[in-house]
């Protein structure tokens, strides 16, 4: 362990360690001297840097130099700047888009989140409910210091200067109308925030801000907006907007406003209802529906059906889901009607349509026309279309569609569909000629990628995935089995490996016991002499010892593992026949090959060689042979081995059958083999083991060493004295 | 929000410090860390979520709930959608209470179906809730209470001003209806039972359900009025379908001829005029009290499982100045200066 916690590794993590802090103290210290830096020696006050804008909700715009909110959201903020800004001012135009809320800028401002004053910090701005300068403080609560009534009243679609300004615990507000009218409010808020961002906010209506600037603050540009008077404190309205007696007379004339902007043309017409005019006359009509697509044209459903409206004069911008106003000439179609020369308005927002789900056998019929609906089908193919618009063409079967993302962002989303996946689309369908090229009954207009859902991948039996099933499988196979056979090869490695070891043991002990016993006999005959009394029974134990070191030697020559790769079997117990009959009478010890000689597991050959061994050993022992035939037999599936003497042979019958034979039965077994002892007294015996080899793409994964040993029968013959 | 610290660091580990240099970088690694675990809030916060903040009708519920939190030690998150009808955001506020580590959620449902799975995940996370305004259909249980504005009351006191106005005889529509909410159910189906009950001869000729937004409830009331029927009165179940059923009035001419009772405080100045003849009030200030009340003494041991009803007012032209119509308008959520 020691050496792992020397000290000069300790240094060195230690060193690493302490650079790594000092790196992420510098950095802190670079990013808060950014942050701290003032608005002047920044450029994050440039509308067009939308990125360097936070917005809380809102649906925020840049069009033009003019930051645009849409949204009639209560509250909703864009943010920029360092929540480490202290005194500084700014200043914008602002444009109140509706009639009944209030819009301005927000300073010192942090902790910001979506919702109504869901921030900490100051807002000013101007409210046309009550046409007042308003100043308040937000706490994830407004609380307002100042309402002060502009002369003459706060005009919706008109720019106001407004001028914020934060000093210490001072705000300051000035709105200049465009007739050069100056409003100036401030308070003094004790506990003030003293620091934080600034943003936009609007309440209750959209909003338009341009020329937005922030610069440091100084007192004298407190006293120059204000003069030297100190502001008063700032107390809180303790009361909604409308409550003070007295004071309610000025707010019906914004009342009045809001409703007349949202007064609706009741006498409007059912979309379906357009189908009917007169296809010659243009028809001026007045209809009520919601968007339910955008672009490339805008298209409006109500409860009866919907319209197509080309080329509208819409005075915001439109959203799925507005309900509108569309005033203008009906063309009726065929399936539907075209609304020309309209004139939109919005009337209020958030009213999405659901889908119609319908069949594309359904939809091909035309009542389906111009309406939001949700298809399926399986994708066939995609084309890049006119305007960089992504064609898909769907299948459901019985007929064939075309569906069109005409937004770069949805096409180049929907370029990743594989073919074959089945789709469930939503969008407007139509038979308009302009879309289907009259080549298939009718087209599907995606509102946006969002609007196409796979709800089933291609098909998984692709001839690719088969192929490489079957590629995976076969190499899965292949290893499992390279796997099982070199398992077992390095199992019967260790085996032989033991037995070699077992071999020495015995050859430098018990060997060199029964020789030493030897020498000390042949000392004690010679000592007594050939005429000593105690000779025979020397004789005796001499000859009983050189049988066991015999016995030994053998053992010995059994246990030593041979070399049996490929045919060496063979070879072995060539090899182990002449160890053992070394010393006996003359036996000539025959050796016979037939058949293509191939690689044997070794397994199998480990096996034949120890019955072979038993086999030789047994007709030395007790046969007395004159000659040994050692025979294998190469067959197509299977090896054959023969061991045969000429020996006294014997009676073959379960109760001869000794140790050895025992022995060999059960070899035979553990590689499924077949043994046979042929035997009759005086007529030799010979033992056959028939085995079956692995089938031939196994052969072929063992034949790793290419063979080059001549097919067909060979023999030696060997004869030892 | 104010912090109190641990005392993290010992003179025992200073002297470590000096003995041995190399322990600064450790310790400084751990050091914010430390910081963190050692600090802990100095009171509980409760998020009150309205159906949406800003308006007449919800601030006041910031007032009573900041009044009792102040003497009871709590923090308010006070915070709700920028529309009344965005339920979404909404339940996502209630799912963010677990990972802020609210005490206690006090909630006024937009929608009563929608919001009773998010409200039973919160009180099995073992956060008590108490939902103001509306019934979910969930009993009050250990960690559930209700502060419920009293509907049935407000029912009756819209059908005896009609009744009164009308002279017990005439016919009314009843705009606003709104299934989604149970308390607007509630309030609708007794408002009729004491209408037929006690005042047999005035008719119900026109019902409307309730749109979302102002503009919506404007445009249904329009095509109510352009129609033939002969409306002597109409009573709007809600805050948006009372100001539209008031601007169709004014764009019709018709603010004097046809009466207008509305329900939940919204605009002010009509009432005075006449133009809205009057406004059954929830008193949210009352019930943002109780509700935190209720919180108070749970985070104390207390057993949840209350439901308290608030008693509306109606605010006419001739008690808009009381003292009472004035408690329930109060918005100074704020601590006295």
């Amino acid at each position: 362990m020691t050496r792992f916690f020397n000290r000069r590794k300790l240094i060195i993590a230690g060193a690493a360690v302490v650079t790594l802090l000092l790196c992420g103290a510098a950095g802190v210290l670079v990013f808060r001297s950014i942050s701290r830096r003032g608005p002047f020696q920044t450029n994050l006050n440039k509308l067009e840097r939308r990125e360097d804008w936070q917005a809380f909700g809102g649906t925020w715009q840049f069009v033009n130099g003019t930051m645009r909110n849409n949204s009639d959201e209560r509250g909703a903020k864009l943010m920029n700047g360092s929540v480490y800004w202290a005194n500084y001012m700014v200043q914008a135009d602002v444009l109140l888009l509706g009639q009944y809320g209030d819009a301005g800028l927000i300073i010192r401002a942090s902790d910001e989140e979506e919702g109504v004053d869901a921030y900490h910090g100051y807002m000013a701005g101007l409210r046309d409910l009550d046409n007042t300068l308003i100043l308040g403080r937000a706490d994830y609560g407004w609380r307002e210091y100042v309402a002060k009534s502009i002369a003459p009243r706060v005009y919706d679609q008109q720019w106001y200067h407004l001028k914020v300004l934060a000093y210490d615990c001072i705000l300051a507000v000035s709105a200049t109308a465009s007739s050069g009218q100056t409003t100036t409010a401030a308070v003094e808020d004790p506990g003030c925030v003293p620091s934080g961002r600034y943003g936009l906010k609007s309440y209750n209506t959209g909003a338009q801000w341009r020329n937005i600037a922030v610069s440091p603050a100084s007192h004298q540009d407190l006293i120059a907006m204000i003069g030297d008077a100190r502001p008063s404190l700032a107390v809180p309205v303790q009361f909604p907007t409308g409550t003070e007696p007295g004071t309610y007379d000025k707010y019906f004339e914004p009342i009045h406003r809001d409703l007349l902007q949202h007064r609706t043309n009741v006498d409007t017409q059912p979309i379906d209802s357009l189908r009917l005019l007169s296809p010659d006359t243009p028809t001026a009509v007045t209809v009520h529906g919601v968007v339910t697509l955008t672009s490339p044209v805008l298209f409006v459903q109500d409860p009866t059906g919907g319209l197509a409206i080309p080329d509208s004069r819409a005075h915001v911008p439109l959203e799925i889901g507005d309900e509108i106003e569309a005033k203008g000439n009906a063309e009726p179609h065929d399936f539907s009607s075209v609304l020309r020369d309209s004139d939109v308005r919005l009337l209020w927002s958030h009213t999405p349509v659901p889908p119609v789900s319908v069949t594309a056998s359904q939809a091909a019929t035309g009542s389906f026309d111009a309406e939001f609906v949700e298809i399926q089908g399986r994708l066939v193919d995609k084309q890049t279309g006119p305007g960089s618009a992504l064609i898909l063409t769907l299948d459901d079967g019985t007929q064939s569609f075309l569906a069109i993302a005409g937004s770069a962002r949805s096409a180049a989303s929907l370029r990743r569909l594989k073919d074959q996946s089945r789709l469930r689309l939503r969008g407007i369908c139509t038979v308009d000629p302009a879309y289907t090229r009259n080549l298939t009954s009718f087209a599907i207009l995606l509102p946006s990628f969002s609007d196409v859902e796979v709800t089933e991948g291609p098909p998984w039996w692709s001839a690719g995935h088969i192929i490489a099933f079957i590629i995976g499988f076969l190499i899965l196979a292949l290893a499992g089995v390279t796997a099982y056979f070199f398992i077992e090869r390095w199992r019967l490695q260790a085996v032989l490996e033991e037995r070699e070891r077992l071999a020495h043991e015995m050859h430098d002990t018990l060997a060199q016991s029964f020789a030493g016993l030897g020498f000390q006999l042949e000392a004690i005959c010679d000592e007594a002499g050939e005429q000593s009394s105690i000779l025979p029974q020397l004789n005796v134990a001499r000859n009983m010892v050189r049988n066991s070191h015999e016995e030994a030697r053998r053992s010995i020559a059994a246990l030593r593992p041979e070399h049996l790769d490929s045919t060496g079997l063979l070879q072995a117990l060539e090899e182990c026949a002449h160890r053992m009959v070394l010393g006996r009478a003359a036996i000539t010890v025959k050796v016979f090959s037939s058949g293509s000689a191939r690689a044997v597991p070794l397994r199998i050959s480990d096996t034949l060689l120890r019955i072979g061994q038993e086999a030789i050993a047994n007709a030395v022992r007790h046969a007395h042979p004159s000659c040994l035939v050692l025979s294998l037999i190469y067959q197509r599936t299977a090896l054959e081995l023969i061991v045969k003497d000429d020996g006294c042979g014997f009676l073959v019958s379960s109760e001869s059958a000794g140790f050895g034979i025992r022995g060999m039965g059960k070899r035979a077994d553990s590689i499924s083999a077949r043994l046979t002892i042929r035997s009759a007294p005086g007529k030799g015996t010979a033992v056959h083991v028939h085995v079956s080899l692995p089938p031939s793409f196994l052969r072929a994964l063992w034949q790793r060493v290419p063979l080059r040993l001549p097919s067909g029968r060979r023999s030696r013959e060997h004869t030892i004295a | 929000m104010e912090l109190h610290c641990m005392k993290i660091f010992s003179s025992h580990w200073i002297s470590r410090v000096r003995s041995c240099p190399l322990l600064v970088a450790p310790a400084l690694l751990l050091a914010p860390v430390l910081t963190i675990a050692g600090c802990e809030r100095a009171h509980p916060v409760i998020a009150v979520i309205p159906r949406t903040c800003g308006t007449a009708l919800w601030e006041p519920e910031h007032a009573g709930a900041a009044s009792v939190a102040r003497s009871s030690g709590l923090d308010i998150y006070w915070n709700a959608p920028m529309r009344d009808d965005d339920i979404e955001t909404q339940i996502s506020l209630i799912g963010k209470a677990p990972a802020r580590g609210y005490a206690g959620i006090i909630v006024s449902p937009i929608e009563t179906l929608p919001m009773r799975t998010p409200i039973r995940r919160t009180i099995a996370h073992g956060t008590p809730v108490v939902v103001v305004g509306t019934e979910l259909g969930i009993p009050p249980g250990a960690k559930l209470s209700y502060v419920l504005n009293d509907e049935q009351a407000g029912g009756r006191m819209a059908a005896e001003r009609i009744g009164s106005i009308l002279h017990g005889e005439g016919s009314i529509a009843i705009l606003g209806i709104d299934p989604r909410l149970l308390s607007n159910t509630t309030r609708e189906r007794s408002f009729e039972a004491a209408l037929a009950h006690d005042f047999p001869r005035i008719r119900v000729a026109v019902r409307r359900f309730g749109l979302s937004s102002v503009p919506q409830e404007q445009q249904a009331a329009e095509e109510l009025l352009s129609k033939a029927e002969n409306i002597d009165a109409i009573v709007a179940l809600s805050l948006a379908s009372t100001r539209g059923a008031y601007y169709a009035l004014v764009e019709f001419g018709k603010e004097n001829a046809i009466k207008l009772v509305g329900f939940d405080q919204d605009l002010l100045p009509p009432v005075r005029t006449g133009g809205i003849d009057s406004v059954v009030v929830q008193n949210t200030y009352e019930m943002g009290r109780l509700a935190m009340g209720l919180m108070d003494r749970e985070l104390h041991g207390a057993a949840g499982g209350s439901e308290l009803l608030v008693a509306p007012v109606l605010m006419t032209r001739e008690n808009i100045d009381s003292p009472e119509i004035r408690q329930i308008l109060n918005l100074s959520w704020w601590p006295a200066q």
